[in-house]
């Protein structure tokens, strides 16, 4: 764990609407931070390279690489994590689309997905098949061809649409 | 409607959805110490000294500490004549073969603290001259990787004759010279393990992120000394394989080793880094063919020697070979013609090793044999889908055993070319080409056609004479005291949505409700052996030992229900959970309380066996099931800067029935998505060095979100006369076809000016030097 280096600094944030305070190395990305730490393995590491999207995570309501982040510079913010959502409106319409259309496999890039999808549905009511690809292009899945992706995305923007 | 052909929503997919899977780096054990290997510079050398700082020597581990405790090298022979055995010891002995081969393992607290520790570690080296290419490596007079061969190839094979006075009146002799690409597998989770010694159950437990569980323990055993039963191997959720999974690696053994060493819990994690330079790769081949033909176009004879890029060591179990063996014997794809010759190659280099990728060598040969079909069209003036169809096996000679004695089992290959023809609108195609594009790209569309053998048999692999051989796949089903179900079965689900399609077949059976199906699956310690998943079988071979399994515990609760219904046997059915004789009924749970807890309602001779069972399963046929497809897609070239944009992609497939469609349609669109990748992105170079040049996920570029088009998917469903309700393999059609379409297609639209593309990945670079080859030799 990160708490035996010696020049590890105490890390106070919101983690999912609960605070946390723990030890972390400067180098400790907040993926790593959440899944040693605070056991929250929903935050899936695909590359540590800041390309595939699979830690994709919510700070302060904006989605982030979880492995681009360092926890101590997110002292006093709001993190968010696929754990987070179980409650979430946008995120159940998401899962039930994402089951219905076959929008995942392994599921490992699974969360980043979801959360990078939740993000598009919220902010872009008015995306078509194109845009929603384009908004989508910083998560990559190896399996399902994003065909079940882009429809089930398609499904929860239309339901919302019509109400 | 929740049975085999139903659209069932997956019984995984909450979990899944809700971060909530277990996938190997989620697993903490009290006391676990993480891992890091060291890793080799170059690709070609001797070590002649480690320079480890002593305040860490405790926490460094090599071979010298391995080899003494009596560690044995990974070693993967084929029994086939003349294969050359390679040995890796699992950290490099005296030398080491390519850059990335572990040399020295870590230990720390933490990962990031055993990673600091393997970057103190120094070797020190006698470099030695790396063999880089194929074809310079198989010369005569390439240094040798392995000192004690006399060159550098594990394995030549030869099928067919020599028929050069058959054809040598051939009015069309097309000859190419083509090369396909390394590649890496990337599956989105990395390869992973956490390793400990069970105390109470006196086993070594590896929990490790694999397609075959059993392998892995096999593999464990023979390296470590260790009997299988003091070794457990546990496949958590695993994101994804594509075969990537489907080896012992070297990091297993090394884990494994030292956790008994130790005495404590270790956790190993690929980085990305690793998985593109250290990890086994694929799919690197040069052709060279000659295919001859009559003025129609009607095939005559395929003459090709090809040469696969192996890499420095023979993986374990699928050994060196399994590429360029399967090449000789699928190249000539779903054609029927009189005269093959092939040579193949499997070329030992300083590269990875290779391991079998989603369509092993399929994708190549397609690539190579459908560029032919393309390039004998355009000498004798066809369209390129009516030379196909010449060749095509067709439906009246189904089964068909072809020139390679390969038994394609049914179906009708030309129909599904027709329809896509069709379905592609070829004939608008032209008619745009013909109009010219306002933005000037140029128009072009292709097609391909091939087939997949899939769900191999036992002669299929007894001839090839590698660590595994399939046999009758098993499977365990018990029907729990409440009227549940438990399945236990041997192979290993990582996407492919088996919890729920095993469910669906035992229902089609049991009538037991889909969500009391429980299937338990990757726990070598809970599941009868199996080879594991690989090679397209997992549904028609487990499947089809569930659905065995099923049918003999019906026909036990049948006759303890004609006991308890006091009915003959023969009057009592099995109909939606219920069993029924005229008007007297009684549940599959009602006699389940019955064997458990009320035994002695039982008929005197019921079967002591009671409502659990182990069944195995082959198919009628050996040879494994063959599925087909025609891809077709059309693209727009941009000829200015040689980007390829897919305008429509269409897919016309039959795997025989389908369990659950939208699962068939998940692999297909998947499989299609990677195939983009070979055709247009993806691709490991190495330099002249041996040094891999592509170790990020920006410079290996995977198809994204707006690379993958939306693809189209029609089905034919031919059943197998060969299996249980006639299901094929198709977890790996998808990703065959993808790169020769793309390529006919971008032809098919160079054309007008003249250029051929002939390697893979067809990248802008490769497109705008085809076109400036054509300017400078204009077409005759």
């Amino acid at each position: 764990m990160s708490t035996a280096s010696p020049n590890a600094r105490l890390v106070s944030l919101t983690v999912n609407g609960r605070p946390v305070a723990r030890l972390a190395a400067p180098r400790t990305h907040l993926a790593d931070f959440l899944r040693e730490g605070e056991l929250l393995t929903g935050t899936h590491l695909g590359c540590e390279q800041g390309v595939c999207g699979a830690c994709t995570l919510l700070l302060d309501g904006e989605p982030v690489r979880g492995c681009l982040a360092y926890a101590v510079a997110c002292e006093g913010r709001a993190v968010t994590t696929i754990e987070g959502l179980d409650q979430d409106e946008t995120a159940a319409r998401l899962r039930e689309a994402f089951t219905a259309e076959h929008a995942l496999q392994c599921g490992f890039c699974t969360p980043g997905m979801l959360i990078s999808a939740r993000d598009v549905v919220e902010r872009l009511p008015d995306a078509d098949d194109a845009r929603v690809r384009v908004e989508m292009s910083g998560n990559l899945c190896r399996c399902t061809g994003y065909v079940g992706i882009v429809k089930a995305i398609r499904r929860v923007l239309d339901d919302r649409k019509a109400g | 409607m929740f049975g085999v052909g139903a659209r069932v929503r997956r019984k995984e997919d909450d979990r899944l959805l809700r971060g909530r899977g277990r996938f190997v780096a989620d697993i903490a054990l009290v006391g676990m110490r993480e891992l890091a290997f060291v890793r080799s510079p170059v690709a070609h050398a001797r070590i002649l000294s480690f320079d480890i700082p002593e305040q860490v020597r405790r926490q460094v581990f090599t071979w010298q500490d391995l080899e003494p405790a009596g560690v044995r090298p990974i070693r993967a022979a084929s029994g086939l004549p003349g294969f050359k055995v390679s040995e890796q010891p699992p950290l490099a002995a005296d030398k080491v073969r390519f850059a990335g081969e572990p040399i020295a393992v870590t230990v720390a607290a933490t990962r990031a603290e055993a990673e600091d520790i393997a970057s103190q570690v120094i070797a020190e080296f006698d470099e030695l001259p790396p063999n880089v290419d194929m074809l310079a490596a198989a010369a005569p007079g390439a240094p040798c990787v392995h000192e004690h061969w006399s060159d550098n190839i594990f394995l030549e094979t030869r099928v067919g004759q020599s028929f050069e006075k058959d054809v040598a009146a051939a009015p069309v002799r097309i000859s190419r010279s083509i090369r396909t690409q390394r590649q890496c597998i990337v599956p989105l989770e990395g390869k992973g393990l956490v390793a400990h010694w069970d105390r109470q159950a006196e086993q070594l437990v590896l929990y490790t992120a694999t397609q075959m569980p059993h392998i892995v323990r096999s593999g464990l055993s023979e390296c470590l000394g260790l009997p299988l039963e003091a070794i457990r191997v546990i496949a958590p959720d695993v994101g994804g394989g594509f075969g990537w999974k489907g080896l012992l690696q070297p990091e297993e053994v090394v884990a494994a080793w030292l956790c008994l060493h130790l005495g404590c819990p270790l956790r190993w994690m690929e980085d990305r880094r690793e998985h593109l330079v250290a990890a086994a790769n694929a799919r690197e081949h040069h052709y060279e063919i000659t295919a001859y033909a009559d003025a129609d176009g009607r095939l005559l004879g395929v003459d090709a020697d090809a040469w696969v890029d192996a890499g420095a060591y023979s993986i374990y179990p699928f050994s060196a070979c399994l590429e360029a063996a399967q090449v000789g014997s699928i190249l000539p794809g779903p054609y029927d013609f009189p005269h093959y010759r092939c040579r193949t190659f499997s070329v030992c280099t300083n590269k990875p090793p290779i391991v079998p990728f989603r369509g092993v060598a399929r994708a190549n040969v397609c690539f190579a044999m459908e560029q032919i079909i393309d390039a004998i069209a355009a000498a004798v003036g066809r369209e390129a889908w009516e030379v196909r169809l010449l060749n095509l096996v067709p439906p009246e000679k189904m089964p068909f055993d072809n020139i390679t004695g390969k038994h394609f089992d049914s179906g009708d290959y030309p129909e599904s070319l027709r329809r896509a023809v069709a379905g592609i609108d070829l004939a608008s195609v032209r008619r745009r080409q013909l109009q010219g594009e306002p933005d000037g790209r140029l128009v072009g569309v292709g097609f391909a056609t091939y087939c997949e053998q899939g769900a191999h048999g036992t002669a299929v692999y007894h001839g090839w004479g590698i660590p595994m051989v399939p046999g009758y796949e098993q499977v365990q089903a018990r029907i729990t005291a409440d009227g549940g179900l438990e399945l236990r079965a041997g192979i290993q689900s990582h996407g492919q949505g088996m919890e729920t399609s095993f469910a669906q077949v035992a229902h089609e059976v049991l009538g037991i409700p889909l969500e009391r199906i429980r299937l338990v699956h990757g726990d070598t310690g809970l599941t009868p052996y199996s080879t594991g998943t690989w090679g397209s079988r997992s549904m028609v071979m487990a499947g089809g030992a569930v659905a065995t399994a099923c049918r003999r515990l019906a026909d036990r609760l049948r006759r303890i229900a004609a006991h308890l219904l006091q009915a003959r046997l023969e009057d009592v059915t099995l109909s939606g959970g219920m069993l029924q004789s005229g008007q007297a009924d009684i549940t599959i749970a009602e006699i389940a309380r019955t064997w458990y807890l009320a035994p002695q309602l039982l008929p005197a001779d019921v079967d002591p066996g009671g409502l659990e069972i182990t069944a195995g399963y082959k198919p009628k046929s050996d040879h494994g099931t063959f599925s087909y497809a025609t891809h077709a897609a059309v693209v727009a070239v941009d000829a200015e800067v040689g980007l390829v944009e897919i305008l429509d992609y269409l897919v016309v497939e039959d795997a025989g029935t389908m369990v659950n469609p939208a699962i068939v349609e998940g692999q297909i669109f998947g499989g299609v998505a990677q195939g983009i990748g070979t055709a247009l992105y993806e691709c490991s170079p190495y330099d002249d060095a041996g040094q891999p040049m592509a170790s990020t996920l920006m410079d290996y570029l995977l198809p994204g979100f707006t690379e993958v088009p939306a693809i189209r998917i029609e089905h034919m469903e031919t059943p197998s006369p060969y299996t249980e309700f006639g299901v094929k393999g198709l977890g790996e059609g998808g990703v065959i076809a993808p790169s020769a379409v793309l390529c006919n297609a971008i032809n098919d639209a160079l054309k007008a000016r003249g250029a051929v593309v002939t390697d893979q990945p067809v990248t802008p670079a490769r497109i705008l030097a085809a076109l400036r080859n054509a300017r400078a030799e204009p077409p005759p």
